[in-house]
C-alpha cells in the first residue's frame, strides 16, 4: 500500500499535538524532524512523551518510532480504540494539554472513552479543566455529541509544580457529526466563575471573587462566582489558587478567561485581588474579541466542522489565534480542506473587535472505528 | 331504424345499487335518516378492550412509521453529470446494436464503432453516458459500481443466462442501480402464443430478481440490422424521464468514469527506459461527491494513486443554454466519445485537439466550430501562452476602465481571491491591489518597497515603517528599486502612447511568451543600464524621480499617487508577515483596516486600475532584471488563471481578428477589459488578507527547511545560521491559549463602551429589541373590535381620547360596508395566524420529530446550494473541491507502463475517490454468506477475490462464527445456509459497505461465479479469532480423588499458567489443575470429583488465537495485454497447486476406508432362574413342552403290509365308493335341474295368475266406472230437468 507515500513531514516540536491528532483522524502517517535539534537539551520533553504514550493507549495498532536523541518522531496512526483508560500526565503541563486533544479524538473511538487523567488541573500555560468543562463541552454538544455519559469531572485539584489532580472524562461515540451554523453569538446574559484555592487559606477565593466582581459589575448584574476550596487528599500536592470566568450568551455560546497563581517557588507571590481583577480584564478582552467560540476552542470547532457531513458549516469567530492559524494550515494539508474566511467588520455597534466568519464544507468524515452490529 | 328499437336505459328502482344511490342522495341532501354509524351508535364503537385498542393503535403507528425513510440532505448538484447507462448482456444479444440505435435516436448520428463510454445530450436537462459491459466479470463488477441505470439485455429466444444473474447479484451488493430489462430476439418466435408465454415467464422471473413490476422492454425484431425506430424511441423516452435514487456509496465517494486518456510522460524517459512509470491524464465527468486535489484515488484494475493534479475543463457535451423551447435543435444534440474518435474539438489544459477525420455530416452541423478550429490550427503559440501575454495588452488599455468601473465597485460583492494555482496545486503568492497581500514574499522585497515608499513620501510616510525598516535599507535595494521606479514611469508614458494604437500591441500576442520576453529584455536593457547609472546615489535618484514627475503630465501624477498608495499598503501588509506564522489575526485585521483606509484615501478606483496596468507592464522587465521581484510575475499568472475561462472565447476571436485590425476587434477588447477589470475589482474587494495569511505563506515552509542554506566551512563544518523566524516557529511552546498582547485599559470609559452591546444590558438590534418588538406586538394585538356593535377599541389609548373615538365610530358607520368586511377578513386572518402559532407552540403532538428533521435537512440543503453559488468556479473548487458534474482532467503519476501500453478502450477506467484512511490497510471483519447458487463451500485460508468499495483484490480470509459469549471461533469451512464471519487483512473500507467474493476472475467458469456476499462490520488493527485446542495427559499415580498427571505440559512454568483450569476425563469426571510437580517435567497434581482409572485420558479445552496472513493483492486486470484482460490470475489455492503439480495429499492411514469384516456374533441362551420362572404368569413362562416333532423310532408304529386278498378287497371298496360318489353327484345335479324347472314352471303359473287377476280387475273397474258415470249423468240430468 501507499501508506508511506502519503506521509507528511514537519520540522520542530511546535504544534505536535495538532499534527498527531490530525494524523490519527486522517490516517496519514506523519514524520516530525528536528525536535529541538538545536537546543541544549534536544528531543522530546517528558510531557510530549507522555502525550504520545496517551495516544498509544487510546489507539490500536499505532506505530511510533523515535530516534535515539528524540529529535525525530515517526507516527503511523492506528485506529482509535477508546474504552477505559487511565493516564498519568506529566506535571510539566496541565491536564488541559492532554484533554484538548482528547476532546478532538473522543467522539471517533470504537468504544466510548472513559479516561482518568492525573496531573495538574490548573496552571498558567494550558487551558484549565474548569474552562474546558465550561466551554468545550457545550461546543461539542452543538455538534451532536451529547448524552448522559458525556461529562468531565474534576475529582481532585492539583496545582503545579506538584500536581496530584485527577479528572474523569467520558465521551460517547458518534458515527457522524451535525453541521453547525453559529453565526449569531447573542448577548451575554450571565457570567459565572469558579474561584478555587488549594492548600492556602479559603479566604483567598473570597478575595478573588470580590475583586473580579468589582470590575464585571459595571457591565452586567448577573454574576455568580463559586468558590471551591478543596481539602485533604483532593487538594493535590502544591498550594495555589486561581479564577476562571465564563460568560454565557443568550444563544448558548461561552467565552472564558482564567488566571492562576504562580506555582510555588516560581515568581513573585500574587495577590488574590490582583488576580481577580486581571482575570476579569481578560474576560473583557475575550468579550472584545467575541465570536461564537472562545479563543481557546477555535481549533476544536474548526476541526469538528471539517469532520462533518458534506454540508456547509459556518462559525463566527473572534480574531484567529496563532494556534488556530497553524491549525487551519494543518487541516489543509491533512484533509485538503480550505475555509472560506470572511472578515466581518464590527461597524458602529459596540461589540468589540472585528469578527471572522469561517465557512467550510465538511469532508464527509465517518467514524471508521465504530463497530456495526 | 334499428336505433329506435333500442331500449332506453332505465334506472334501477330496486336492488342494492339503487338503495345505495338513494342513500347517497339523501345524505347529500342531509335528510338521511341514518347518520354516521359512529354517532348513531356510539356504544358500538366505544373502547371494549384496552388491549385491543392498544394493539390497533400500535399497528397504525407501525404502518405510519414504516412509510418513513430516513431523511437525507440532498446533495445533488444543480447541473448533474451525465447519467451512466450500462448496457449489459451476454454475448450476441444485441448490445452494440442497441447502443448504436440509442445514439442514433438521440443525436441523429450513426457511430459505426463504439469504444468506451459515449456521452450524448438526450434532453434539455439530461445527458447520458452509455457504456457497454461485456461478460468479463472484472468489467461487470466495475461498471455495476458506477452505473445509474442498467439496460439488461436478455435473449428471449434463449432465456436468462448466468451473466444476467451474476450481474444482478453484483448490483445488489454494490447498491442497487435502476435496472431495466430489454428482451431481444423476439422475432425468432414463430407462434404468437409461445411468444406470449415466454414473455410472461421471463417477466416474472425478472420481477423476482429486481422487484415486482420492474420495467421489461420488448424489442420485437430487427429491420435492416437495426431495432425498430418506434421501440427505440420509446426506450429512449423511458430513459430520459427515469428518476434515480441516490446510492450510499456513490453519493459519498467521488468518481470519474474516464472517457479519455493521454500519456504525458516525457518521451525521453520512455526512450531511455520503455518500462518507466508513466504520467497520464484522464478525463471525464466527476460524479458522486466533491473531489479534492491531492486526494487518494483507486483505479480498479490498476491500483492506488494520489491525484497529482486536477483541473476542470469546459464541458465538451454541455447542456443547451436556454431551456425555454420544447425540444433540442440539431446543434444541441451533441455526442462526445473521444475513445471512439467522436467529439470534434478536445480541450486540454494547455492545448486543443481537433479531430478532422471523416464524418462530413458532423462538420455541417458545427459550422462555426469548424471555423474556429481552422483559426486555431493556424496559430503559432498555444492558447495558454497567448493568455499569459494577452494580459499585458489588456491592461495597457486604460480607457475602458473608466467611471463605469468605479460605479461597479460599490455594487460588487466581496469575493475571495485565489491563492492556489488550481492547475498545478501549487501555492502561489500573489500580489494584488497595492501588494497588500505579498505576505509570502521575502523580507528583502518588502523592505525594498517600503524604502521606496519612504522616498516617495519624502519623509511624510508612517513613522512605524521607518523604525522597522530604516536599518535594513541598503544600496543594493536602492539600486533595484531605482530601476523599478524608472521603468514604471517609462511604461506609464508608453501606455499613454499606446492607447490609440491598441491593435498594434496585439501583435505581441502572436509571439510566444519567450520571444516576447527576450524582445522586451532587449528593449529595456538599455533603459535599465541608464537608470542604474543614473541612480547611483540614493538621495540623488530620489530627487531626479521627483523632479521628472513634477514636470510631467497629470497622468504621471496619477501614477505617482498610485505608487504612493501601493507602497503604503505594502508596508501595512508587511506587518503581519514579519511575524512568520505566529502573526495573529488581530494584526491582520489591523493591516486590513489600514489598507482600506488607504484605499479610501486614494478614493479613485481609476487610480488603482492604472496602477495595476502599470504594474503589469512593469512585471516582465523587472523579472528579467532581478530575480528577486517575483511578486508581479506571480500576479500575472494569477490573474491569467482567474480569467482563463472568462476569456477563452475572446481569445479565439482575437486570433481571427487581429490581422484585420477592425473596429470590431477594438470593441470586443473594450468589453473584454471591462470584464477583466470587474473580475479584478471583485478580487480586490474581497477580504483577502486573512486567507492569504493563513493559506498563502505556509506552502514553502517545509521545503525551505529541507534545503538548508548553509555554507560549508572547510568541508567539514557547516555554518549554523538559525533562521530566527523558523526557529521561533518550530520549537516554541505548543499552547492553544491566545494570549492578549496589547491589553486594553478597561478603566477607560470608551474602552468599556466598546463592548457595551455584547451584553444583554446593551443596545439590541432593531429586530430583537424588546421594546420595539413589544411595540410591534401592540400593533398586532392592540386593535380589538366588538363585532356586534362594530366598536373598535384601540389599545394604548387614554380615556380622554374617547371623544375622538366616538366621532370616529360615527364616521365608520358611514363608511360603506365593504371596508368593514375587509377588516373582518383581516381580523379572521390574524386570528387564524395566532391560532396557528398557538397550535405550533402547545398543540403539536408526537409527530413533530420527523417533519422537524426534514425541515432541518431542507434548510441545510438550501444553505449548501446558496453558500458558494455566487462564486466563480475557480474559487469554488478551492473550498468545496471539484463538484460533481464538472468535466475534469486528472493527472496521475507513477502509473505502471502496462496501463498505457495495454490500453483497451473497451474496458472502463474508473477513478474512485477514497475517503480518509480508506487508503490504509488493516483487518476487516465482515458478515458473509456463501451464495446459495455457488456449488462449493469456501475454505478458510484459501485465497479468494473480494470486491469491496472500489477495489477488487485477492486476499486470504478466515471464516469464523461468534459464540454466545462473544468468542470468535475459527471455522474451517463456511456453513452451507448460514451467515458466518470473515476476517481478512486488506484495505479499510467503511462499515456497512457491501462486498462480494469470487474464486477467480480468469477464464470461463462453468457455474455461477459469485461465491459469497455480505457486508463489512468492523475494522481493526488486531483480531481475536481463536480455534479450539485440546491438551491431553495421562494419570501416572492415582490416589483417592487426586491424581498425578503427566504429558499435558512440557514445563512447570506452563503448568503455573494453567493453575486452577478445569480438566476432564473422557469418561466425564471433572477436575482441576492444582500444582506443578517437580518430576517428571510438566507433570502436575490434579483433583477430581471421583477416582480415576489408570486407563482414563485427561484433557483440557483451551483456545488458541490464530493469525491472519497479511496478504493483499489488488487485481490488476487492466494491466494485462489487450485481449487477455480477463485472464488475471493471482495466488492459487493449495488445492489448485496440488492439482497442477500432481501432488497428492498423503492420506492418514486411519482415514482410509477398508472392507468391512464382520464376525459372527454368538449369543448365549437365555437363562431364567427357577424362582422367577415360577413367579411368571403362564403366558411368559418358558414353555417346556417340546414341539410335536419327529416321533422317535421306538415310538413309531410299524407299517402295515396287506395281503393280496386284502388288497383286492380294498381296491374293490375303493372302486365301489368311487362309483357311489359318482352316482350321488349325478343325482344331485339332476335334482338341481329338476328344482330349477319346477321353479320356472311355478313362476310362469304365478305370472299367468297375476295377469288373469289383472284383467279381471280391469274389467271390474271399467264396469264400476261406467256405472258411476251413468249415475252421475242421471243425477245431472235430473238437476237439469228440474231446472228446465
Amino acid at each position: 500500500m501507499a501508506t508511506q507515500a502519503n506521509s507528511l513531514s514537519y520540522a520542530g516540536c511546535n504544534f505536535l499535538r495538532q499534527r498527531l491528532v490530525l494524523s490519527t483522524l486522517s490516517g496519514r502517517p506523519v514524520k516530525i524532524r528536528k525536535i529541538r535539534a538545536r537546543d541544549d537539551n534536544p528531543g522530546l520533553r517528558d510531557f510530549e512523551a507522555s502525550f504520545i504514550r496517551l495516544l498509544d493507549k487510546i489507539t490500536n495498532g499505532s506505530r511510533i518510532e523515535i530516534n535515539q536523541t528524540g529529535t525525530t518522531l515517526y507516527y503511523q496512526p492506528g485506529l482509535l480504540y477508546g474504552g477505559s483508560v487511565e493516564h498519568d500526565c506529566s506535571v510539566l503541563r496541565g491536564i488541559g494539554y492532554y484533554l484538548e486533544s482528547l476532546l478532538c479524538l473522543a467522539p471517533f473511538m470504537k468504544h466510548p472513552l472513559k479516561i482518568v487523567l492525573r496531573g495538574v488541573t490548573n496552571d498558567q500555560v494550558d487551558p484549565s479543566v474548569d474552562v474546558l468543562k465550561a466551554t468545550a463541552l457545550p461546543l461539542l454538544k452543538q455538534f451532536g455529541i451529547d448524552g448522559e455519559s458525556f461529562e468531565l469531572k474534576i475529582v481532585r485539584r492539583g496545582m503545579p509544580p506538584g500536581g496530584g489532580g485527577e479528572v474523569v472524562f467520558s465521551c460517547p461515540v458518534r458515527k457522524v457529526l451535525k453541521p453547525i451554523q453559529l453565526t449569531d453569538p447573542g448577548k451575554i446574559k450571565r457570567i459565572r466563575g469558579m474561584a478555587y484555592s488549594v492548600r492556602v487559606s479559603p479566604q483567598m477565593a473570597n478575595r478573588i471573587v470580590d475583586s473580579a466582581r468589582s470590575i464585571l459589575n459595571k457591565f452586567i448584574p448577573d454574576i455568580y462566582i463559586y468558590t471551591d476550596h478543596m481539602k485533604g487528599v483532593n487538594s493535590g500536592k502544591s498550594p495555589g489558587f486561581g479564577l476562571s470566568l465564563v460568560a454565557e450568551t443568550t444563544s448558548g455560546t461561552f467565552l472564558s478567561a482564567e488566571l492562576a497563581s504562580n506555582p510555588q517557588g516560581q515568581g513573585a507571590a500574587v495577590l488574590p485581588e490582583d488576580l481577580g481583577r486581571n482575570c476579569a480584564w481578560l474576560l473583557l478582552e475575550e468579550i472584545y474579541r467575541g465570536g461564537c467560540v472562545d479563543s481557546t476552542n477555535q481549533s476544536l470547532a474548526l476541526l469538528l466542522m471539517t469532520l462533518g457531513q458534506q454540508d456547509v458549516s459556518k462559525v463566527l469567530l473572534g480574531p484567529l489565534s496563532p494556534y488556530t492559524i497553524e491549525f487551519l494550515r494543518h487541516l489543509k494539508s491533512f484533509f485538503q480542506i480550505m475555509f472560506k474566511i470572511e472578515t466581518k467588520p464590527c461597524g458602529e455597534e459596540l461589540k468589540g473587535g472585528d469578527k471572522v466568519l469561517m465557512t467550510c464544507v465538511g469532508i464527509g468524515f465517518s467514524n471508521l472505528s465504530k463497530t456495526l452490529k | 331504424m334499428e336505433t329506435k328499437d333500442q331500449k332506453k336505459h332505465r334506472k334501477k328502482n330496486s336492488g342494492p345499487k339503487a338503495e345505495k344511490k338513494k342513500k347517497r342522495h339523501l345524505q347529500d341532501l342531509q335528510l338521511g335518516d341514518e347518520e354516521d354509524a359512529r354517532k348513531r351508535n356510539p356504544k358500538a364503537f366505544a373502547v371494549q378492550s384496552a388491549v385491543r385498542m392498544a394493539r390497533s393503535f400500535h399497528r397504525t403507528q407501525d404502518l405510519k412509521t414504516k412509510k418513513h425513510h430516513i431523511p437525507v440532505v440532498d446533495r445533488t448538484p444543480l447541473e448533474p453529470p451525465p447519467i451512466v447507462v450500462v448496457v449489459m448482456g451476454p454475448p450476441k444479444v444485441g448490445k452494440s446494436t442497441l447502443i448504436q440505435c440509442l445514439i442514433r435516436n438521440f443525436t441523429r448520428q450513426k457511430l459505426t464503432e463504439i469504444r468506451g463510454p459515449v456521452t450524448i445530450v438526450s434532453g434539455k436537462k439530461r445527458r447520458l453516458t452509455i457504456i457497454e459491459c461485456g461478460c468479463d466479470i472484472n468489467m461487470m463488477i466495475d461498471l455495476a459500481k458506477v452505473a445509474d441505470l442498467v439496460l439488461m439485455l436478455i435473449d428471449a429466444s434463449f432465456g436468462f443466462e448466468m451473466e444476467t444473474f451474476e450481474f444482478l447479484n453484483i448490483c445488489q451488493v454494490h447498491g442497487f442501480p435502476k435496472i431495466m430489462g430489454v428482451l431481444t430476439h423476439l422475432d425468432s418466435f414463430k407462434h404468437n402464443k409461445q411468444l406470449k408465454k415466454t414473455k410472461k415467464r421471463l417477466k416474472h422471473r425478472f420481477w423476482t430478481e429486481v422487484y415486482p413490476g420492474a420495467k421489461l422492454f420488448y424489442l420485437s425484431g430487427m429491420v435492416h440490422g437495426e431495432y425498430q425506430n418506434q421501440e427505440i424511441h420509446n426506450l429512449g423516452r423511458f430513459i430520459t424521464v427515469m428518476k434515480f435514487r441516490p446510492l450510499t456509496w456513490q453519493t459519498s465517494h467521488p468518481y470519474v468514469l474516464a472517457d479519455r486518456m493521454e500519456d504525458l510522460t516525457n518521451p525521453e524517459d520512455i526512450r531511455t527506459n520503455i518500462k518507466c512509470d508513466r504520467k497520464v491524464s484522464l478525463y471525464g465527468y466527476l460524479r458522486g461527491a466533491h473531489l479534492k486535489n491531492k486526494s487518494q484515488i483507486h483505479m480498479p484494475g490498476v491500483g492506488d494513486f494520489a491525484v497529482s493534479d486536477i483541473s476542470f475543463l469546459p464541458d465538451p457535451c454541455a447542456l443547451p443554454e436556454q431551456q425555454k423551447k420544447r425540444c433540442l435543435n440539431e446543434k444541441e444534440k451533441l455526442v462526445y466519445a473521444p475513445l471512439s474518435g467522436v467529439g470534434g474539438v478536445l480541450y486540454d489544459k494547455d492545448a486543443v485537439y481537433v479531430d478532422l477525420g471523416g464524418s462530413h455530416g458532423f462538420q455541417d452541423e458545427v459550422g462555426p466550430t469548424h471555423e474556429l478550429v481552422q483559426s486555431l490550427i493556424s496559430t503559432i503559440s498555444t492558447i495558454d501562452a497567448k493568455m499569459a501575454s494577452s494580459r499585458v495588452t489588456l491592461f495597457s488599455d486604460s480607457k475602458p476602465l473608466g467611471s463605469e468601473d468605479i460605479d461597479n465597485q460599490g455594487l460588487l460583492m466581496p469575493k475571495e481571491e485565489k491563492q492556489m494555482d488550481l492547475k498545478t496545486g501549487r501555492m502561489r503568492r500573489k500580489a494584488i491591489f497595492g501588494d497588500e497581500d505579498e505576505s509570502g514574499d521575502s523580507d528583502d522585497e518588502e523592505n525594498d518597497e517600503i524604502s521606496e515608499d519612504d522616498e516617495l513620501e519624502n519623509g511624510s510616510s508612517d513613522e512605524e515603517a521607518e523604525e522597522e525598516e530604516n536599518a535594513e535599507m541598503t544600496d543594493q535595494y536602492m539600486a533595484g528599486k531605482g530601476v523599478k521606479r524608472w521603468k514604471l514611469e517609462e511604461l506609464e508614458e508608453d501606455s499613454e502612447m499606446d492607447l490609440p494604437a491598441f491593435a498594434d500591441s496585439d501583435d505581441d500576442l502572436e509571439r510566444s511568451s519567450a520571444e516576447e520576453g527576450e524582445a522586451e529584455e532587449a528593449d529595456e536593457s538599455s533603459e535599465e543600464e541608464d537608470c542604474t547609472a543614473g541612480e547611483g546615489g540614493i538621495s540623488g535618484s530620489k530627487a531626479v524621480g521627483e523632479g521628472s514627475k513634477a514636470g510631467l503630465s497629470p497622468a504621471n501624477r496619477q501614477s505617482d499617487r498610485v505608487n504612493l498608495e501601493k507602497s503604503l499598503l505594502m508596508k501595512k501588509a508587511a506587518l503581519p508577515t514579519s511575524d512568520s506564522g505566529h502573526c495573529t489575526a488581530e494584526e491582520a485585521f489591523a493591516s486590513e483596516d489600514e489598507s482600506e483606509e488607504s484605499s479610501s484615501l486614494g478614493a479613485e478606483e481609476e487610480d488603482s486600475e492604472n496602477e495595476e496596468a502599470v504594474r503589469k507592464k512593469l512585471s516582465k522587465p523587472s523579472q528579467v532584471s532581478s530575480g528577486q521581484k517575483l511578486g508581479p510575475r506571480n500576479l500575472i499568472d494569477e490573474t491569467s488563471d482567474i480569467e482563463d475561462l472568462l476569456k477563452e472565447e475572446e481569445d479565439y476571436k482575437e486570433e481571427n481578428n487581429d490581422s484585420k485590425e477592425t473596429s470590431g476587434a477594438l470593441k470586443w477588447k473594450e468589453d473584454f477589459s471591462r470584464k477583466a477589470a470587474e473580475a479584478f475589482l471583485r478580487q480586490q474587494q474581497a477580504a483577502p488578507n486573512l486567507q492569504k495569511l493563513i493559506y498563502g505563506t505556509v506552502a514553502e515552509d517545509n521545503e525551505e527547511e529541507d534545503g538548508d542554506t548553509q555554507e560549508e566551512l572547510g568541508g567539514l563544518f557547516r555554518v549554523n545560521q538559525p533562521d530566527r523566524e523558523c526557529k521561533h516557529k518550530a520549537d516554541s511552546l505548543d499552547c492553544s491559549r491566545f494570549l492578549v498582547e496589547a491589553p486594553h485599559d478597561w478603566d477607560l470609559e470608551e474602552v468599556m463602551n466598546s463592548i457595551r452591546d455584547c451584553f444583554v444590558t446593551g443596545k439590541w438590534e432593531d429586530d430583537k429589541d424588546a421594546a420595539k418588538v413589544l411595540a410591534e406586538d401592540g400593533k398586532i394585538y392592540g386593535v380589538f373590535s366588538n363585532l356586534e356593535t362594530n366598536d373598535v377599541h384601540q389599545g394604548g389609548l387614554d380615556s380622554d381620547t374617547n371623544n375622538e373615538l366616538s366621532e370616529k365610530e360615527i364616521k365608520k358607520e358611514i363608511i360603506p360596508n365593504e371596508e368593514e368586511e375587509s377588516k373582518k377578513k383581516k381580523k379572521k386572518k390574524k386570528k387564524r395566524k395566532l391560532r396557528n402559532i398557538f397550535d405550533q407552540l402547545f398543540d403539536e403532538g408526537e409527530d413533530k420529530y420527523f417533519p422537524d428533521l426534514k425541515i432541518e435537512f431542507q434548510k441545510q440543503e438550501q444553505l449548501n446550494r446558496a453558500e458558494f453559488e455566487d462564486q466563480d468556479d475557480e474559487a469554488r473548487v478551492q473550498y468545496e473541491g471539484f463538484r460533481p458534474g464538472m468535466y475534469v482532467r486528472v493527472e496521475i503519476e507513477n502509473v505502471p507502463c502496462e496501463f498505457v501500453q495495454n490500453f483497451d478502450p473497451h474496458y472502463p477506467i474508473i477513478l474512485g475517490g477514497l475517503g480518509n484512511s480508506e487508503g490504509n490497510v488493516g483487518y476487516v471483519q465482515m458478515r458473509l454468506k456463501k451464495h446459495r447458487w455457488y456449488k462449493k463451500i469456501l475454505k478458510s485460508r484459501d485465497p479468494i477475490i473480494f470486491s469491496v468499495g472500489w477495489r477488487r483484490f485477492q486476499t486470504i480470509p478466515l471464516y469464523y462464527i461468534e459464540d454466545h459469549n462473544g468468542r470468535q471461533r475459527l471455522l474451517k469451512y463456511t456453513p452451507q445456509h448460514m451467515h458466518c464471519g470473515a476476517a481478512f487483512w486488506g484495505p479499510i473500507t467503511p462499515q456497512g459497505t457491501g462486498f462480494l467474493a469470487i474464486q477467480s476472475v480468469s477464464g470461463i467458469m462453468p457455474d455461477f461465479r459469485i461465491a459469497a456476499t455480505g457486508v463489512v462490520l468492523d475494522l481493526d488493527k488486531s483480531i481475536k479469532i481463536v480455534k479450539k485446542l485440546k491438551l491431553t495427559g495421562f494419570p501416572y499415580k492415582i490416589f483417592k480423588n487426586t491424581s498425578f498427571i503427566k504429558g499435558m505440559f512440557n514445563s512447570a512454568l506452563e503448568v503455573a499458567k494453567f493453575e486452577g483450569a478445569v480438566i476432564r476425563t473422557v469418561s466425564g469426571i471433572r477436575g482441576q489443575i492444582k500444582k506443578a510437580l517437580r518430576a517428571p517435567e510438566g507433570a502436575f497434581r490434579a483433583s477430581f470429583e471421583d477416582k480415576l482409572l489408570m486407563s482414563d485420558i485427561v484433557f483440557m479445552r483451551t483456545w488458541y488465537p490464530v493469525s491472519i496472513p497479511a496478504f493483499y493483492n489488488p487485481v490488476t486486470s487492466l494491466l494485462k495485454a489487450v485481449g487477455e484482460k480477463d485472464t488475471w490470475s493471482g495466488m492459487r489455492t493449495t488445492g489448485q497447486l496440488r492439482l497442477a503439480h500432481g501432488v497428492r495429499l498423503k492420506a492418514n492411514k486411519d482415514s482410509l476406508y477398508k472392507p468391512i469384516l464382520r464376525q459372527k456374533k454368538h449369543f448365549n441362551s437365555l437363562h431364567i432362574p427357577k424362582a422367577l420362572q415360577k413367579a411368571l404368569p403362564f403366558k411368559n413362562k418358558p414353555k417346556t413342552q417340546a414341539k410335536a416333532g419327529k416321533v422317535p423310532k421306538d415310538r413309531r408304529r410299524p407299517a402295515v403290509i396287506r395281503e393280496p386278498h386284502e388288497r383286492k378287497i380294498l381296491a374293490l371298496l375303493d372302486a365301489l365308493s368311487t362309483v357311489h360318489s359318482q352316482k350321488m353327484k349325478k343325482a344331485k345335479e339332476q335334482r338341481h335341474l329338476h328344482n330349477k324347472e319346477h321353479f320356472r314352471a311355478k313362476q310362469k303359473e304365478e305370472e299367468e295368475k297375476l295377469k288373469r287377476q289383472k284383467d279381471l280387475r280391469k274389467k271390474l273397474f271399467r264396469i264400476q266406472g261406467q256405472k258411476e258415470r251413468r249415475n252421475q249423468k242421471s243425477s245431472l240430468k235430473g238437476a237439469e230437468g228440474q231446472l228446465q
